[in-house]
């Protein structure tokens, strides 16, 4: 199930094996990623889904070494990111989760010393921090201070910092979590943009919608184990059958179920509403619809909702994602 | 990459050359950058600076009002004035309160992410620390300078001269070095801005059982044995010996060979506390 393989698979810039970090010792021992196998292939965009306190920020720390993995091994754009981790440094980019910015200075000045950092030649420095101020579209607010930017504008800048040194491999920790719909948008494309040059990127993110838009593969992990990888089609294939939401006569709600459950097996809905997988598809719904009419019951509303990652979720899971996509009425057991 | 050292990969000896030197000169780079950020957040947050300026000041001349007649007390040093005996304990005060500021700004580096993005790049990790202590050294320089500056018209005299306040200068950039760098610990330890500013009463205590205020000649008892287990007194003492005797090379030994050991031992224990921090958050 871990093992999945990703194109170009040996040369792969993102490879992990038997990935594991405990915090704490004896009793109080907490193995927050618990033999995490992971193979990004170049050019990917790669989504890590989970809830929180799933063991996503913890690998992505060991990935880009801020955290020294307690078992296993773990090869970052060739390097090794406990042997070779000044290697692996110079070859990613990260930006961590809630875009750590120091407030007191301006975007130019943290893009220069950003540059510095990585050893840009002094003379491309200007070019370089211009230059990218103006791909996040923030040329206006690179002498501001970013303790007057929004929420938005943070994350660009962290983006911005995190291509200063053009890194062939990108880590983003949930990198519009707290955004409003336009901004997450804006750095959907640019995320799309960097993908379209060859850059491969592993993004976390707790929004399944961002893993859809964005991902070329993704893995879903819980308890610090992967218990989903592939493509997302494919995944939503594995779940199978589309789900139709019916809204009948509150009185005649049970009846109701029953001419449903020929088709299918029931699907949790929302109060009021009846779910059914259809498993023979989508072509079902007329007869659904024959079937209900026959035995007298008319149908108040009707929605078929095609199989999403916030089932396949559920699915892995058991349990469904706080803002994922509202596939129909769908929502959960808590 | 302009670091990218393969474009000289068809002569593998002259590559191993090139980034040797090209790792020195960032290194350096580096570490100035680092300096600089540091530096500019202190100007930027003149409220957490002005403090520990004007404090120390208002200790020195509270002191010399109140115990002018104390230099006649017998073991006490040979002074013209009590403002020459308090000088140093003003300079230990200032630093001990402005490295407070750095390695507050560190914590909160910390706490807030930056100091993690700071780790993800490949810059020494040296540079990260001693770049965030710059601006706690370059203020114990100045702080040291505006002490003086500020206390000469009063009656101040420097015995050992402009060479010695010289000494004194890099005296309180090392002091500042060494203290932030102790605090900076803290900061690592906990990540907690909130930890390091608590430390100040600690640091205030530490001081009143110094010779900071008093000479250890005229104390008694518990506070004199306290006083001399004290490493505070022997920092403020070399302070003092360059404010109240002629230049002699014993006493710039002294002081440098003092606030650099304190500033060589708590910089190393900073960069262990980095390093298990690396491994053991």
């Amino acid at each position: 199930m871990t093992t999945a393989t990703g194109p170009g698979a040996d040369d792969a810039p993102i490879q992990a094996e038997g990935l594991v970090r405990t915090f704490g010792s004896g009793e109080l021992a907490v193995r927050a990623v618990d033999g995490v196998d992971l193979r990004v292939g170049a050019g990917e965009v790669f989504g890590f889904l989970g809830p929180n306190g799933a063991g996503k920020s913890t690998t992505v720390r060991m990935l880009t070494t801020l955290l020294r993995p307690t078992a296993g091994t773990a090869r970052v754009a060739g390097y090794d990111v406990v042997s070779e981790a000044d290697q692996v440094r110079r070859s990613i980019g990260v930006a961590l989760q809630d875009a750590a910015i120091d407030p007191l200075m301006t975007g130019i000045e943290l893009l220069r010393l950003q540059a510095v950092l990585y050893g840009v030649e002094r003379s491309q420095q200007k070019r370089r921090a211009g230059e990218l101020l103006e791909r996040v579209g923030l040329s206006a607010a690179g002498d501001r201070r970013v303790g007057t930017y929004s929420g938005g504008m943070r994350r660009r800048l962290d983006l911005a910092l995190s291509l200063i040194h053009e890194p062939s491999v990108l880590f983003l920790d949930e990198p519009t979590t707290g955004l409003d719909p336009m901004s997450r948008m804006t750095l959907w494309e640019e995320i799309q943009r960097l993908n379209d040059d060859g850059t491969t990127v592993l993004l976390t993110t707790q929004y399944l919608e961002e893993a859809d838009q964005l991902a070329d593969r993704i893995a879903i992990i819980d308890g610090g184990r992967i218990v989903r990888e592939g493509d997302p089609a494919a995944l939503k294939a594995e779940v199978g059958a589309p789900t139709l939401f019916i809204d009948v006569d509150a009185t005649r709600t049970d009846e109701a179920r029953a001419v449903l459950a020929a088709f299918g097996d029931p699907r949790p809905t929302a109060e009021g509403t009846l779910g059914v997988g259809l498993t023979a598809g989508a072509a079902e719904v007329s007869a659904v619809i024959r079937a209900l009419d026959e035995a007298g019951i008319a149908v108040e509303r009707l929605e078929l909702s095609e199989p999403s990652l916030n089932d396949v979720f559920a699915e892995a899971t058991g349990y469904r994602l706080e803002g994922a996509e509202t596939g129909g009425a769908a929502t959960d057991e808590p | 990459m302009s670091t990218d050292v393969t474009s000289h990969r068809d002569d593998p000896a002259m590559t191993i050359t090139i980034a040797r030197s090209e790792r020195r000169q960032s290194l350096w780079a580096q570490t100035a950058a680092m300096s600089s950020r540091s530096i500019t957040a202190f100007l930027r947050q003149p409220a957490l600076v002005v403090p520990s300026l004007v404090f120390p000041l208002f200790f020195a001349a509270l002191g010399t009002s109140s115990f002018s007649q104390a230099i006649d007390l017998p073991g006490f040093p040979p002074v013209q004035s009590f403002l020459d005996f308090a000088l140093a304990g003003t300079i230990i005060q200032g630093v001990l309160f402005g490295s407070i500021t750095g390695a507050t700004a560190l914590a909160t580096d910390i706490d807030n992410g930056f100091f993690d993005r700071l780790l993800t790049t490949p810059t020494s990790r040296s540079s990260i620390l001693i770049g965030r202590l710059a601006g706690a050294m370059a203020f114990g320089g100045v702080q040291t300078i505006i002490f003086i500056a500020v206390l000469l018209p009063f009656g101040l005299r420097i015995q050992s001269g402009v060479l010695g306040a010289a000494v004194m200068v890099l005296g309180g950039v090392l002091t500042a070095l060494a203290v932030g760098a102790l605090l900076s610990i803290m900061a690592l330890r906990t990540g907690s801005p909130e930890a390091v500013q608590g430390s100040f009463p600690l640091l205030f205590v530490l001081l009143f059982f110094s010779s900071a205020f008093f000479p250890r000649q005229t104390m008694t008892g518990v506070y004199r044995r306290l006083a001399d287990a004290n490493p505070i007194s022997y920092l403020v003492e070399a302070f003092r010996d360059l404010t109240i005797e002629a230049l002699s090379l014993g006493a710039v030994v002294r002081l440098m060979v003092i606030s650099g050991l304190a500033a060589l031992v708590t910089v190393t224990m900073a960069l262990r506390a980095l390093n298990r921090r690396l491994v053991k958050p």
